[in-house]
C-alpha cells in the first residue's frame, strides 16, 4: 500500500472541499492545487509499484 | 487623550511585531541552519536584513486587507485593536514558552475577530475577508508542500547526472543562501504587512487619515524595523523544532523547501491575503520530507504543530474578548 499516495489523495480532497468556499476571482487556486495532488498521487502510486514488482 | 492612547497602541502594535520577529521569524532561518549553511548567528543576521528590505519589493495589499477585510471599520476602535493585540501577543508568549510554532498572523486575526465580535456581535465580522483568509490558512501549506515536492523531484533529476558530489553540495549550499534570502524577503512583506495593517486601521478609525489613503511610510518603516529587531533577538526553540524535529533537510532540501514556501507567499501577498509563514514553511519541508519515504517526516512533531494551529484563532478571539470585557469594565 502506497501511504504517499493516499496522503496526497486526501490533500487533493482537502483542497477539493475548499473550491465553494475560495471567492471567485481566486477559485483557480484549490482546483489546481487539487490536481497537482491528484497527479502526485498517481505518480506516487507508479513509482511505488515499479519499486515493489 | 485619545492621542495619548493611539500613540500607545501604535507602541504596542509595533511591540507586536517584535514578538512575531522572534517567535515567527526565526522560522525563516530554520532550514538555513539545519544544514548548517549558516551560522545561527550569521542566518539570523541574513534573515533580518531580507526582512527589513521586503518593503522594497512587496506592496501593501496585506496591510490593506488586515485593515479593512476582517473586521467591518465602524466597529474598529482604539479599545477593540488593544483587545485584539493583547489577545494575539498572550497567544503568542504561550506558545513560544511552549516551543510550539504557532502562528502569529492567526492570533492577530483572532484577537481582531475576537475584540469585535466582543464589542458589536457577529456582525462586526466581514465574512468573505475572514473566509478568504480561512481557506488559505489550509492552502498555503498544501500549496508549499506540492511545490516542494516538485522542486525536490526536479532538484534529484538534475543532481543524477551530476557525478561530483562535492561540487554539487557546495552549490546547494550557495543556492540556499539564495533562497533563504527570498523566503525572508516573502516572511518580512507579509509578516510585517499585518501590523502595517493594524496601525493603519487604527489610524483610519481615529479619522488621522482616509479609509481610500496608501499605508504611511512612517508605518511601512517602523513595522518592517520592528520585525527585523524581532528576527535578530532569535527564538531558537521555534528554529530547533522546524529545521531538526519534523524531517533532517540536506542542503538541495533546504532550497527547495525554502524556494517552495518563497514563491507561496510571494503569490498570496501579492494578492493580499495574510498566511502563516509558520504554516507554508512547515508545509515546504514535509514536502522535502516525503520525497524519500512519509515516515522521514516526524508526524508526532508536525501532528503537535498542527494542533496548535487549530487552537490560536479561537484562543486569542477568547483572550482578546474577555481583554474587551474587561476594558469595558475599566
Amino acid at each position: 500500500m502506497d501511504r504517499r499516495a493516499i496522503f496526497f489523495l486526501g490533500a487533493a480532497a482537502a483542497a477539493a472541499l475548499l473550491i465553494p468556499a475560495t471567492e471567485e476571482g481566486l477559485r483557480w487556486v484549490p482546483i489546481w492545487v487539487a490536481v497537482i495532488y491528484v497527479v502526485l498521487a498517481v505518480a506516487s502510486w507508479l513509482d511505488w509499484r515499479s519499486s515493489h514488482r | 487623550m485619545e492621542n495619548l492612547a493611539l500613540v500607545a497602541v501604535v507602541a504596542i502594535a509595533l511591540a507586536f511585531d517584535f514578538t512575531n520577529g522572534f517567535h515567527d521569524a526565526a522560522n525563516s532561518i530554520a532550514t538555513v541552519v539545519a544544514t548548517r549553511v549558516l551560522t545561527p548567528r550569521l542566518a539570523v543576521v541574513w534573515a533580518a536584513a531580507f526582512n527589513f528590505i521586503a518593503f522594497l519589493i512587496l506592496k501593501t495589499h496585506v496591510a490593506a486587507a488586515i485593515a479593512k477585510d476582517v473586521v467591518h471599520s465602524d466597529v474598529l476602535s482604539i479599545g477593540v485593536v488593544f483587545a485584539g493585540l493583547l489577545g494575539a501577543i498572550a497567544w503568542n508568549l504561550v506558545t513560544y514558552y511552549l516551543g510550539l510554532p504557532s502562528s502569529s498572523s492567526h492570533a492577530l486575526v483572532g484577537g481582531m475577530v475576537g475584540a469585535g465580535v466582543a464589542k458589536a456581535g457577529l456582525s462586526a465580522v466581514i465574512s468573505d475577508g475572514l473566509s478568504k483568509i480561512a481557506v488559505f490558512i489550509v492552502l498555503s501549506p498544501l500549496i508549499g508542500l506540492a511545490l516542494a515536492f516538485i522542486f525536490m523531484v526536479v532538484i534529484l533529476q538534475i543532481s543524477a547526472r551530476v557525478h561530483n558530489v562535492e561540487l554539487l553540495n557546495r552549490g546547494f549550499r550557495k543556492l540556499q543562501l539564495v533562497s533563504a534570502a527570498a523566503y525572508s524577503l516573502g516572511h518580512g512583506g507579509n509578516d510585517a504587512q499585518k501590523t502595517m495593517g493594524l496601525i493603519f486601521a487604527l489610524l483610519i478609525a481615529t479619522h488621522k487619515i482616509s479609509a481610500n489613503a496608501g499605508v504611511p511610510l512612517w508605518v511601512v518603516l517602523a513595522a518592517h524595523t520592528a520585525i527585523a529587531a524581532g528576527t535578530l533577538t532569535g527564538g531558537w526553540r521555534v528554529v530547533h523544532t522546524l529545521g531538526s524535529r519534523i524531517t533532517r533537510l540536506q542542503p538541495h532540501g533546504g532550497v527547495a523547501a525554502e524556494s517552495a514556501a518563497a514563491a507561496t507567499i510571494f503569490f498570496v501577498t501579492a494578492h493580499g491575503i495574510p498566511v502563516s509563514t509558520t504554516h507554508t514553511i512547515t508545509g515546504s519541508i514535509v514536502g522535502v520530507g516525503s520525497i524519500q519515504r512519509l515516515s522521514a517526516v516526524r508526524w508526532g512533531v508536525a501532528g503537535r504543530v498542527v494542533w496548535a494551529w487549530i487552537l490560536t484563532i479561537p484562543g486569542a478571539a477568547l483572550v482578546a474578548a474577555a481583554s474587551y470585557g474587561l476594558l469595558k469594565v475599566f
